[in-house]
């Protein structure tokens, strides 16, 4: 560039604001600058803005065409590249234990704890842990040793407490893990963080990580179904919410379905009087027409996953009634699961659905039970409770096992956390109340990948702190997904800005000792 | 070292080209080297540590003079058009002969150092001297052949000895890796051409805690010193009895008494410590495989007690590797179609193409026929795994199965069919798994299973087959 005969300094060239004028002038002009900036930016900001329209209009219609990527369709879950490696468990189920079921009375015996009743837990145990407010204002924090005598049991002799004995019958086919751990002391965010990895709501859970990444095995059933199970007034209940089975930020048809425990499953599933499988066909189509019309104006992904669940409950129409109709089921089933098993909503009733999800191809089925938040009266309670979900589970495994299907599934026993081993409130010789406790507590799993008859880990002498091989809540689902053949650490979905895991940002591990 | 001075004076004379008294040298030798194993026999007891430092270098020198005769076919062959490369080959095999005496000297201060006995030691010895005197006649036929003289004598003296380097080589690894080393990873047909030698143990003890947990663990980790081929210290741990029976030292295993069980003395020693076992930085026993040993001495070492009590019954089930099927890419288009359609499906197993594809009925399954099964025979030996339960198929559908070549797993729970027709499957090496539940399969049915030695789980719930317990597990190692 030709230099100005003037100019000194060509990368710095003078303008008015260096000029020798008054202040007033100077800020006018400033002033009239910028508005002629500001038009000529708009004009810019105008054309990329109609760029980005015409783009946009485009992938909308990409979108329409159903090449949508969250909705992943056969072929494009072949994209996903998953399951990682040929896998062991193929589908699961999930027992879960909603309030904290207090370790030391089920399956972490502390025979050294009866000389110790009544006797503050030493500081030292405790260390500077922060406690829930219910018993952080407590003077004493006597130990309560377990009401209940323990046994050896099985070829393995796992120790089982006298209250789970049909549990007991078992030992030998589950993995004992004595010192699962998580990092919350409260319900919500213990029981978030187990069920999706994080404590804060908006991440997807296990079940919805599953139905993405690894898909359906039977189109006519949903692939991630939730059972609750009948509450018992006289226990604690903490409440439930669907955000335990919600697929966060991943398309909503990988949500968990529920199914209520009454004689309608689903409601408003059955046509009404009048209506007849063709004329329900034939609104499904109509209405399908104007959802794809919707699509392909406004590119809601959502909109798909509306298309998907109508067709969903119209193949459920059938597959339900058929799933839940238990007339021919032998006898040899009743006499496995007892007679609760016949009436609708028990966990033993629940944990038979579940085994014919199983047979049908349902990828993961999770039953809840409540509660197990034993703050008090644990001798009142715990038998209760025992009672109600003992025989369940064990016929659930062995059902699992004598029909060759406990090779390909996994079945997990967990609740959100455990039971401090001090007792909450006043402790008396027959009776005491359990907190609750974050840093270890007892899970088990069955079935596919998982090494049977085994017990992993150990916990102190007060069950309070991990001594050896410790389990995050992390590595536990870690684990879960490594039978379901899936890296964990591969298995990410793009999430405001993030890759996305279960195992959230933390870095897990699968628990070797864990697997077969 | 004698035996080195001889030859470094019969390579020098060799350059006198004194035929007779090469030849008298060759002889000589030859007969010395013979009677060498009958002077210092190997017969299992450890000499001076002296000789076993020097011994010590034997699978270090080894390779020198591999290296250098694997060379020499080709220097020959070379030499035909570049004459320097053939008077490389004398030098070369003039060098193979002196580093091949001196590795075998080596070869035998180890044997005969550490004390150890058995075949394969045997015939890596004999191996050893075979190669030798091979080359010295190699070295004593040479010229003539350099001179035009003779012409077949000496390469297919040259080839002989290359197969006696082999067939030695292979012994020596045999030693250091153990004997399977080679065949343990085999693909599954190539692997029937070798019957497997540590298959053949103990068969009285089928699903014993000995035959289940403690003979693989001193199969995978004692044995290759330990067994047939090398008997160290007069020890074998390759069958119950001659365990029991123990080596030089006596009884290794001490029922009811580990602590002073000999063996588990030596596994649990520092691996410092220079009786530690196993010796020479193999590996170690695992924490696990300890106290598995430690469990089973303590309750009585027998080779028949099925369980014990406390102890981990794990990895029983422990299922064979997974074959790899081959890739089904070329029929990918095919596969998709099928996955989008509304009959069963094919899935993939999982995103490692070799793992297969598993066949998928849960969407239709009443309708799913025999007719339909036969359509898929196309991906037959891809299919890995059959989810025939709840299906319409019949006896029938064995005719089409038994071409599923590569087939694990097969389901056939509730369905029609009668068992009539289970000999159809016994082409199936792979099949380790087969539910016949809620069928109408009889006991006698089976019958032509009982050769399948993969299939361990058979499950015969609610069938006339079903055994007076409710499930059937077979759990034949």
């Amino acid at each position: 560039m030709k230099q100005h005969p003037l100019c000194t300094d060509c990368e710095n060239p003078v303008t008015p604001l260096d000029l020798p004028i008054p202040a007033g002038l100077k800020r006018e002009w400033a002033a009239v600058e910028t508005r002629r900036r500001f038009l000529g930016r708009s004009g810019k900001v105008l054309g990329w803005a109609a760029l980005a329209g015409l783009f946009g209009e485009l992938g909308l219609r990409s979108y329409a065409n159903g090449a949508d990527i969250n909705s992943v369709s056969a072929e494009g879950r072949n994209s996903l590249g998953l399951p990682h490696f040929a896998p062991k468990a193929k589908r699961a189920i999930y027992l879960f234990m909603s309030g904290g079921p207090p370790q030391m009375d089920l399956f972490d015996y502390k025979p050294n704890l009866a000389s110790q009743f009544n006797k503050d837990m030493p500081d030292s145990v405790r260390g500077n842990q922060q406690l829930t407010g219910m018993t952080a204002g407590q003077a004493h924090f006597p130990v309560a040793p377990s009401h209940w005598p323990f046994g050896q049991h099985g070829e393995t002799g796992a120790w089982v407490s006298s209250l789970l004995p049909y549990t007991a019958r078992i030992v030998d086919d589950l993995t004992i893990i004595k010192t699962t751990n998580t990092d919350a002391i409260n319900h919500e965010p213990a029981i978030m963080l187990m069920n999706t990895g994080n404590m804060n709501a908006g991440k997807p859970c296990l079940g919805s990580w599953l139905a993405y990444g690894l898909g359906s095995m039977n189109d006519n059933l949903p692939t991630f179904i939730v059972l609750q199970t009948k509450t018992n007034p006289k226990e604690n209940n903490q409440p439930l919410s669907s955000r335990l089975w919600s697929s966060g930020f991943l398309s909503s048809e990988y949500a968990g379905v529920g199914l209520r425990s009454g004689a309608d499953p689903v409601l408003y599933l059955a046509d009404p009087a009048g209506v007849d499988r063709d004329v329900r066909r034939e609104m499904l189509d109509t209405v399908e027409q104007i959802n794809r019309q919707t699509l392909a104006e406004v590119g809601d992904r959502e909109t798909n996953a509306r298309i998907a669940q109508y067709e969903m409950a119209f193949r459920m129409q059938s597959s339900v009634p058929e799933l839940t109709d238990l007339s021919k089921e032998p006898q040899s089933t009743w006499d496995l699961y007892g007679p609760e098993a016949k009436q609708p909503g028990t966990f033993a009733y629940n944990c038979l659905l579940a085994r014919r999800m199983a047979e049908r191809g349902v990828r993961f089925t999770q039953i809840y039970k409540r509660g197990w938040d034993v703050h008090g009266d644990v001798v009142g309670v715990l038998p209760t409770l025992s009672q109600e979900t003992d025989r369940g589970a064990y016929a659930l495994v062995t059902d699992l096992k004598r029909r060759g299907l406990l090779d390909d599934t996994l079945v997990i026993w967990a609740g959100e956390f455990g039971r401090t081993v001090y007792s909450q409130g006043g402790l008396t010789q027959d009776n005491y109340g359990r907190d609750h406790h974050p840093r270890c507590f007892t899970t088990w799993m069955a079935g596919g990948g998982v090494r049977p008859g085994i017990t992993y880990g150990e916990t102190d002498e007060y069950s309070y702190n991990v001594v050896k091989d410790p389990v995050h809540v992390r590595d536990f689902n870690a684990t879960i997904l490594h039978c379901l053949g899936i890296d964990h650490s591969k298995f990410t979905y793009k999430f405001q800005g993030l890759d996305q895991k279960l195992t959230s940002p933390v870095p897990a591990q699968v628990v070797q000792g864990l697997l077969a | 070292m004698i035996a080195g001075h001889n030859l470094i004076a019969a390579i020098r004379n060799l350059r006198f080209r004194n035929v007779p008294v090469q030849w008298l040298f060759t002889l000589g030798l030859s007969v010395l080297l013979v009677m060498l194993p009958f002077a210092v026999p190997l017969g299992g007891r450890p000499h001076a540590d002296g000789l076993q430092f020097l011994g010590r270098f034997h699978p270090l020198l080894v390779h020198l003079p591999i290296g250098m005769l694997v060379l020499l076919p080709l220097l020959e062959l070379a030499g035909t058009t570049r004459l320097a490369l053939r008077e490389a080959a004398g030098f070369v095999l003039l060098l193979t002969l002196a580093t091949g005496a001196i590795t075998f000297v080596f070869g035998i201060l180890l044997a005969y150092g550490s004390g150890v006995m058995g075949a394969t030691v045997t015939r890596h010895m004999w191996g050893g001297i075979a190669l030798l005197v091979e080359l010295m006649l190699c070295v004593a036929v040479r010229p003539a052949w350099v001179s035009g003289q003779l012409h077949r004598i000496y390469p297919s003296l040259l080839a002989l000895t290359l197969l006696t380097l082999t067939w030695t080589a292979h012994q020596g690894g045999s030693l250091t890796h153990g004997s399977d080393y080679l065949t343990r990873y085999m693909p599954g047909p190539l692997k029937k051409l070798f019957p497997s030698a540590s298959a053949a143990s103990d068969a009285a003890y089928v699903g014993s805690v000995y035959a289940r947990h403690i003979h693989p663990i001193l199969d995978a980790k004692c044995v290759s010193c330990h067994g047939a081929s090398k008997e160290q210290a007069g020890l074998r741990l390759d069958f119950y009895e001659l365990l029991m029976k123990g080596g030089r030292d006596g009884a290794v295993i001490a029922p009811r008494n580990p602590d002073r069980s000999l063996l588990l003395q030596r596994v649990t020693l520092s691996p410092s410590d220079r009786h530690f076992m196993p010796a020479e930085g193999r590996t170690p026993l695992t924490t696990d495989e300890i106290a598995a040993l430690r469990a089973w001495i303590l309750a009585g070492a027998s080779p028949t007690t099925a369980s014990i009590p406390g102890s981990s019954t794990a990895r029983e089930n422990a299922d064979l590797p997974l074959q790899p099927v081959g890739d089904y890419s070329y029929l990918m288009n095919e596969i998709r179609q099928m996955q989008s359609s509304e009959s069963a499906k094919l899935v993939a197993v999982s995103a490692m193409p070799s793992d297969g594809l598993i066949l998928r009925t849960n969407d239709l399954s009443s309708k799913f026929d025999d007719a339909q099964l036969a359509r898929f025979q196309r991906f037959a030996p891809f299919i890995v795994e059959a989810e025939l339960g709840r299906t319409a198929v019949t006896d029938a559908c064995f005719d089409t199965l038994s071409k599923f070549s590569n087939l694990r797993a097969l389901h056939l729970e509730g369905t029609g069919v009668t068992g009539q027709a289970l000999a159809k499957l016994s082409p199936l090496s792979q099949l380790t798994y087969l539910n016949l539940s809620g069928t109408k399969v009889t006991s006698d049915a089976l019958a032509p299973l009982k050769g399948m030695l993969n299939l361990r789980h058979i499950y015969l719930f609610d069938t006339p087959a079903e055994p007076a317990s409710t499930s059937t597990n077979r759990s034949t190692p």
